[in-house]
């Protein structure tokens, strides 16, 4: 009468035995795939844990896998990083510590207040008046060029002359440019291979003299991060009814007390995550501080890669303790961004 | 209507404003004077113009040109917490981070009150909308007819001259809205504040209203009691929007002092503003008989009994007409019925301007 096949062995294995629930052989396909990436993830892991523990003859003669087994664990790279070398590694540590905090300090109030003007501020700049400030910023240089007037001089009469001509002629400008215009211009910044930017910014804090500083590396940072946070921000700021700040100026609270009491509590989910964010990338960042830093403001990843010099070649022990400390931080980071995401604070977090 | 609270009698007074978003024009020059502790409901279809208007008042937009008065003082350009008005918004608006209390007290705290104060006046207002036991929870905690009346509370907390309300009880489910409205009036009612209340739905205008403003595109279209729009619509819009079902329109044309469509064959007192015009009657005001007895003849398409009635749907050339007849009626689908109605209470209409006509059925 019913058109339903009898179950087969092979329907035992790969279908499901009720509605929710999976079928064995499935079951036991996807735990076997799971399994094994999860030793193709670790092992990196574990190896660089073992070697940090292994000595030259150990690496070299290897490859070694089981402490007490294979070789024996000795600890003399951890004493040379953290007692006779102890300077360097803890200058590293808290140079990273302190260019990271700050710059993800400065990136996150820039970037989230930039982000809250372009959700509620309809802005239309005049393209003309863009195109007039970057003439008279090109006529300023060419005439410190040409004529070796003083810059300062120079740059404060192009932008006296570019703000006459904007009162003057401005209002005859048609085109101009909107919000999603600023916010790809921001993006686009991210777009350009950082080490292409490399000379420029080298140069530039060059003539300022502030190379291997704390602050050349905590400005460089910021920027960069800076179109991340603003669009992280834009979307969650986005999210935030507007109802409510409209709600609360009629309940007569001022602008700034509703960005405060309102708007501001409302993001926290959402500020907390992009800090977390934001100062991964400020940590993990190597290619710049290559080029900006030397000694004084070293960073961790640079130590990580100067144990590959000198005449004592690579210093694989050493390299592997310097990892392991620089990673510890970021696997809490990631473990708490992780709760972030899974808890869907980032998401629809100022509904009900 | 009036109340001893209002002992200044302000009154708050539009005066032809204007609005438009680029090339929408859509608030059209209305103009309307609030009296004193009235309840005045803005009614149109979305896109009328009418929560445009709400917002014009509470200072969340710019007005193009026109006025807006409270009790003599001009309040056009004024910031919004210096208008002396309370809103409540169709999505309640209530701040998600705070609690019951604290939602209620905001506009007291940021007005500066002692501390005291504001939790004295929290209780007593929270005891005037039943949330009472509530005060700790936070909006996501709550039920839609909960939030609801949190929403009220924190309006009427500071005591405000007005209450905005825009489709307030919109996002309630049907039983609930029927309860909240009857809250609503005798709340406004024993307050004595003036409301301005927008909506989209004619019951709601209906039933909360000392007066209703029927907006269409941007242009008012009529201003009076519930009872005066519903008896004497002064627009075809009008007779078409109040009602449920809505009034029956036969198109027709007036010529010679007679009113002429398909089967239509009836005399009028004189002739209309256009000759194309509109003959409307309610559904309730007709009836259905046996064909060739009424006023014109016309085909059963439909006959549904909803238990406390039956509609009939009735055929006219191009036009559906429905008839509110007795639970017990029944008629016969493709069946000839003719329809009859009291001649005054047959409305006409310009059919060019939309206009009702001075003009009407003559009896016969």
């Amino acid at each position: 009468m019913a058109y339903i096949r009898k179950r087969t062995l092979l329907n035992r294995i790969f279908e499901a035995p009720a509605i929710g629930k999976m079928a064995p052989g499935t079951a036991l396909f996807v735990y076997a795939c799971l399994l094994f990436w999860t030793l193709v993830v670790a092992f990196p892991l574990y190896w660089i844990l073992i070697t940090s523990l292994k000595t030259a003859q150990d690496v070299n003669g290897g490859p070694f896998f089981i402490p007490w087994v294979d070789f024996t664990p000795s600890l003399h790279a951890w004493k040379e990083l953290f007692v006779f070398d102890y300077e360097d590694t803890l200058r590293s540590y808290t140079n990273s510590i302190v260019i990271a905090l700050l710059s993800t300090l400065l990136c996150i109030s820039v970037g989230s207040m930039a982000a809250y003007a372009l959700a509620r501020i309809t802005y239309k700049p005049k393209f003309g008046n863009i195109l007039l400030f970057v003439i008279a910023m090109i006529a300023g240089m060419y005439t410190t060029w040409k004529f070796g007037v003083d810059w300062k001089l120079t740059i404060a009469a192009a932008v006296a002359v570019w703000f006459l001509l904007v009162r003057s002629i401005g209002r005859f400008f048609k085109k101009s440019v909107g919000n999603g215009d600023i916010l790809f211009w921001m993006i686009s910044q991210r777009i350009l291979p950082p080490i292409v930017t490399v000379v420029p910014i080298y140069m530039m804090f060059q003539n300022l003299k502030l190379l291997d500083t704390h602050i050349a590396l905590i400005l460089t940072y910021t920027v960069v991060n800076l179109p991340i946070v603003v669009w992280l921000m834009y979307d969650f700021m986005n999210s935030i009814p507007i109802e409510l700040e409209e709600s609360a100026q009629l309940d007569g609270a001022s602008r700034l007390r509703t960005f405060w009491e309102i708007v501001l509590p409302l993001a926290k989910p959402g500020l907390a995550a992009t800090t977390l964010l934001v100062l991964i990338l400020a940590w993990n960042e190597y290619i710049l501080a290559v080029f900006l830093s030397t000694s004084n403001a070293q960073t961790i990843p640079i130590l990580v890669s100067a144990m590959n010099a000198g005449e004592r070649g690579i210093l694989w022990w050493s390299m592997c303790v310097v990892i392991i400390i620089m990673i510890i931080p970021v696997v809490f980071m990631a473990i708490l961004l992780q709760r972030f995401i899974s808890k869907g604070v980032l998401l629809g977090a100022v509904k009900g | 209507m009036q109340s001893s609270a209002t002992e200044d009698a302000k009154r708050l007074s539009l005066r032809n404003l204007n609005k438009s978003f680029g090339s929408v024009h859509v608030v059209k020059d209305l103009s309307i004077e609030i009296e004193p502790g009235e309840f005045l409901v803005l009614l149109g279809p979305s896109g009328c113009g009418k929560t445009t208007a709400l917002r014009m008042v509470a200072g969340l937009e710019t007005v193009d040109s026109g006025s807006i008065e409270l009790g003599g003082e001009d309040i056009t350009n004024a910031l919004p917490k210096y208008r002396d008005i309370a809103m409540v918004f169709q999505s309640y608006a209530l701040y998600p981070h705070k609690t019951v209390a604290e939602n209620m007290g905001f506009p007291l705290k940021v007005a500066g009150v002692a501390r005291a104060d504001v939790d004295a006046a929290v209780r007593e207002t929270a005891a005037q909308v039943h949330m009472i036991e509530y005060l700790d929870r936070f909006p996501r905690e709550l039920s839609g007819g909960q939030r609801q009346r949190v929403a009220l509370g924190r309006a009427m907390i500071r005591r405000p001259y007005a209450f905005l309300m825009d489709e307030p009880l919109s996002n309630l489910d049907a039983k609930l809205r029927g309860h909240m409205r009857a809250e609503l009036k005798h709340m406004q009612h024993d307050l004595g504040t003036t409301t301005i209340y927008v909506t989209h739905d004619q019951i709601e205008a209906m039933t909360l209203a000392h007066r209703v403003a029927i907006m269409n595109e941007g242009v008012l279209q009529q201003l009076g009691t519930p009872r005066e729009v519903y008896d004497q619509p002064a627009t075809l819009f009008v007779a078409g929007f109040m009602g449920s079902p809505p009034m029956n329109f036969v198109h027709g044309s007036i010529d010679n002092q007679r009113f002429t469509s398909t089967n239509v064959n009836l005399p009028v007192s004189a002739n209309g503003s256009s000759v194309k015009s509109v003959l409307g009657f309610r559904p309730e005001d007709s009836e259905v008989g046996v064909a060739g007895s009424g006023l014109f003849d016309a085909t059963v398409f439909a006959s549904e009994q909803t238990g406390e009635y039956t509609l009939v749907t009735v055929v006219l050339g191009d036009d559906t007409m429905t008839i509110k007849m007795p639970r017990d009626f029944d008629a016969a689908i493709h069946s000839s019925v003719s329809v009859s109605f009291p001649t005054d209470k047959g409305f006409l209409f310009d059919k060019v301007s939309g206009n009702r006509e001075s003009i009407h059925l003559v009896g016969g």
